[in-house]
């Protein structure tokens, strides 16, 4: 066995530029695959950060305008939303479908803290909304129904808000049970929702029917949001939506296949549609991967090829004086299993560097993708690129075997050579 | 019991057009005999050289070394044989080019499995005896034509074979280090007792041996014994057409 083994390292060390060829194509091969597995999962984990966090099966639903003139109203025409629509979502008609109805009104105003305000938008919650948007409470509590009953002045505050109230980035939690100024009233800060460092959020809630309060008392409301269960497949999505809009456009007096009458921003499809296409560039990155591996895998059997051809003469003196074919067949494919495992680990720790790499500078670097009135907007691009390390131990694996069976043919070639070869001249 | 017995052996390469090269071949070589077999080319010396050697199958007949039939041989026994009881000395050395001196000498003794340690010893030995201890770690690109044929008779003395088999081994050497390979070659058979069959188209290096075998259009013509080595050294008209 060690015998063998020097006999490999002394073969191979002696063919040095032909052993740095072959070992670059291998590690070439796996530093590709792994390097654009990372960068991909990067791109998926940026994708999967920057989704919004909210129940995947809920739908919203906007007012529209009349995309036809329909019984003296005229093309064009605004409709509005107001309690009407949010009662036939309740309604039995629906309550096959929709589980939990939530109406949204939010008005635009500053909330004051001492010297400090801050612009935000106040959005008008029910109890129910928490588990619509699966909002994420880092103390306190939400909006509940006593709040909605007893007109309460309550309002629950994004984690970003409370430290621009503060100017406070460490200590912000203590403005829970404050007292903060919206619209001239005192509003009691009784909850902070987590908040992303790098979004520009600056919404706040406070109970539905104080924001309707403070918006001039108007029974309108801007949208409707809503969970849903029962509906599996995009067909039986779109279905459900047409049936919907036929619904609204009755209730607004508009023709009943006038689908412009609201809008429905579905997140079961969307979900779906997102995945379906996170799937393909995943899919895509592997078939791609694979390929750059075949193709090392390609460039060590034909350089094998190659060697065991230039390399005939020595075979047959190798065979002249005693060597068996198997050890011939040995001797071969032990060099491209030894060559595929050496350069294959060094492509794979390169690989695992370069996701290294791109974790510390690309990823860590959110894209600055503009200013809006509150500020900087951020958006990841890159998160975690880092490939398993189950799947580049396995991808190093995968390519000794496939070195091995590349070494194959070159080797049983080398096997067959005619000891009568070493009594030819060169 | 001669050590090689070779009874009515037939070889035709078959081509486009069939190649009868070894008529029935009858000879015998008694161990520690010193023979040359001398043929112009084409006469089929070296397709009896590559049978003698088992490199090479023939057809009809027999072929015995020490007894044992050497005939339809696998692969694997083929190549043990040669390892155990042939060592060759070739024209052009056929060392290999990225082993130094002693790398080339070790390896009939690796197929052997004979381990590191011995084989380096042994390796060492020999080389010793061919005067080449200095060179040892030198490669064959490094040494004169004349060092390279000492390393490849070291090569194939290593294993102690039954024969050696020299296929011209001065061909490719200058005359003044033919006579010393050829004079190395008779100390071995004369000082160990050594088997030796050289082939050659060469009267002065077939000259050195004991017993000169001429082959013509594949039969044997005339065996002559040869005792007067001095005869014809190497000089003009030397060479048979």
């Amino acid at each position: 066995m060690f015998d063998t083994l020097s006999e490999i390292w002394a073969t191979l060390s002696h063919n040095k530029l032909r052993t740095s060829l072959t070992g670059f194509a291998v590690s070439w091969g796996i530093f590709m695959l792994i390097a654009l597995l990372g960068a991909g999962n990067g791109l998926l984990n940026a994708f999967m950060n920057n989704r919004f966090e909210v129940e995947t099966n809920s739908m919203e639903i906007w007012p529209g305008r009349l995309s036809k003139p329909y019984k003296g109203m005229k093309e064009g025409t605004w409709i509005s939303f107001d309690s009407k629509d949010v009662a036939l979502l309740k309604s039995p008609e629906f309550s096959d479908v929709i589980d939990i109805v939530s109406p949204e009104i939010s008005i635009s105003s500053t909330i004051v803290l001492g010297a400090q305000h801050v612009s935000a938008n106040v959005r008008g919650a029910t109890a129910e909304f928490k588990d619509i948007e699966k909002i994420k409470l880092e103390s306190g509590r939400f909006i509940n129904s006593n709040d909605e009953r007893d007109f309460a002045k309550v309002v629950v505050i994004n984690s970003r808000l409370a430290k621009n109230l503060l100017d406070d980035k460490e200590n912000y939690r203590r403005i829970m049970g404050s007292y903060v100024n919206i619209n001239g009233l005192a509003f009691k800060v009784i909850g902070i929702i987590h908040t992303d460092e790098m979004s520009s959020s600056n919404y706040c809630y406070a109970p539905f029917e104080v924001v309707k309060m403070l918006r001039g008392g108007s029974d309108r409301v801007d949208g409707i949001v809503f969970t849903f269960h029962g509906l599996s497949s995009i067909k039986e999505n779109e279905q459900f939506e047409a049936r919907l809009k036929e619904a609204i456009a009755r209730l607004h007096y508009a023709s009943p296949d006038d689908t412009r009458v609201a809008y429905i921003w579905n997140r079961f499809t969307q979900d779906l549609q997102t995945n379906k296409a996170m799937n393909i560039i995943n899919v895509a990155l592997w078939i791609l991967g694979i390929f750059t591996l075949v193709s090392g895998i390609v460039g060590v059997s034909n350089i094998m090829l190659i060697s065991v051809k230039e390399r005939t003469h020595e075979f047959g003196i190798r065979k002249a004086i005693g060597a068996r074919p198997w050890s011939i067949l040995k001797l071969i494919l032990g060099e491209s299993v030894t060559i595929t495992a050496f350069f294959g680990y060094i492509g794979m720790l390169l690989g695992l560097i370069a996701c290294q790499v791109m974790n510390a500078t690309i990823a860590s670097n959110p894209l600055d993708v503009g200013i809006n009135e509150e500020g900087h907007m951020y958006l990841y691009i890159f998160k975690d690129p880092t490939v398993g390390l189950g799947v580049a131990a396995g991808a190093t694996i995968l390519i000794i075997a496939a070195g091995t069976l590349a070494g194959l043919i070159p080797a049983w070639k080398a096997s067959r050579v005619k000891p009568i070869e070493a009594l030819r001249d060169e | 019991m001669a050590l090689i017995e070779l009874k009515d052996v037939n070889k035709t390469y078959f081509g486009a057009q069939p190649l009868h090269v070894l008529k029935g071949i009858n000879l015998n070589i008694e161990k520690g005999e010193f023979v040359s077999i001398m043929g112009a080319s084409g006469s089929g010396k070296s397709t009896l050289l590559n049978i003698l050697g088992i490199l090479d199958s023939y057809d009809t007949g027999e072929y015995r070394i020490d007894g044992k039939l050497i005939k339809n041989l696998s692969e694997k026994t083929g190549a043990d044989y040669r390892n155990r009881m042939i060592g060759f000395i070739f024209q052009s050395y056929n060392l290999i080019g990225f082993k130094t001196a002693v790398e080339n000498v070790e390896l009939p003794l690796f197929y052997q499995g004979i381990g590191r340690h011995k084989r380096r010893e042994l390796a060492m030995e020999y080389l010793e005896r061919m005067g080449l201890t200095d060179w040892a770690s030198h490669f064959p690109n490094e040494m004169s034509g004349g060092q390279k044929q000492r390393v490849a008779i070291a090569r194939a003395l290593v294993t102690h074979p039954d024969i050696i088999l020299a296929d011209e081994p001065t061909g490719a050497l200058d005359s003044r280090t033919s006579v010393e390979i050829m004079d190395l070659l008779g100390k071995l058979n004369r000082e160990e007792k050594m088997t030796i069959i050289v082939v050659t188209h060469e009267s002065g290096v077939a000259n050195a041996a004991d017993k000169i075998i001429h082959i013509k259009d594949g039969v044997i013509g005339s065996i002559e014994e040869n005792s007067r080595h001095d005869a014809s050294r190497f000089g003009d008209g030397s060479t048979i057409k």
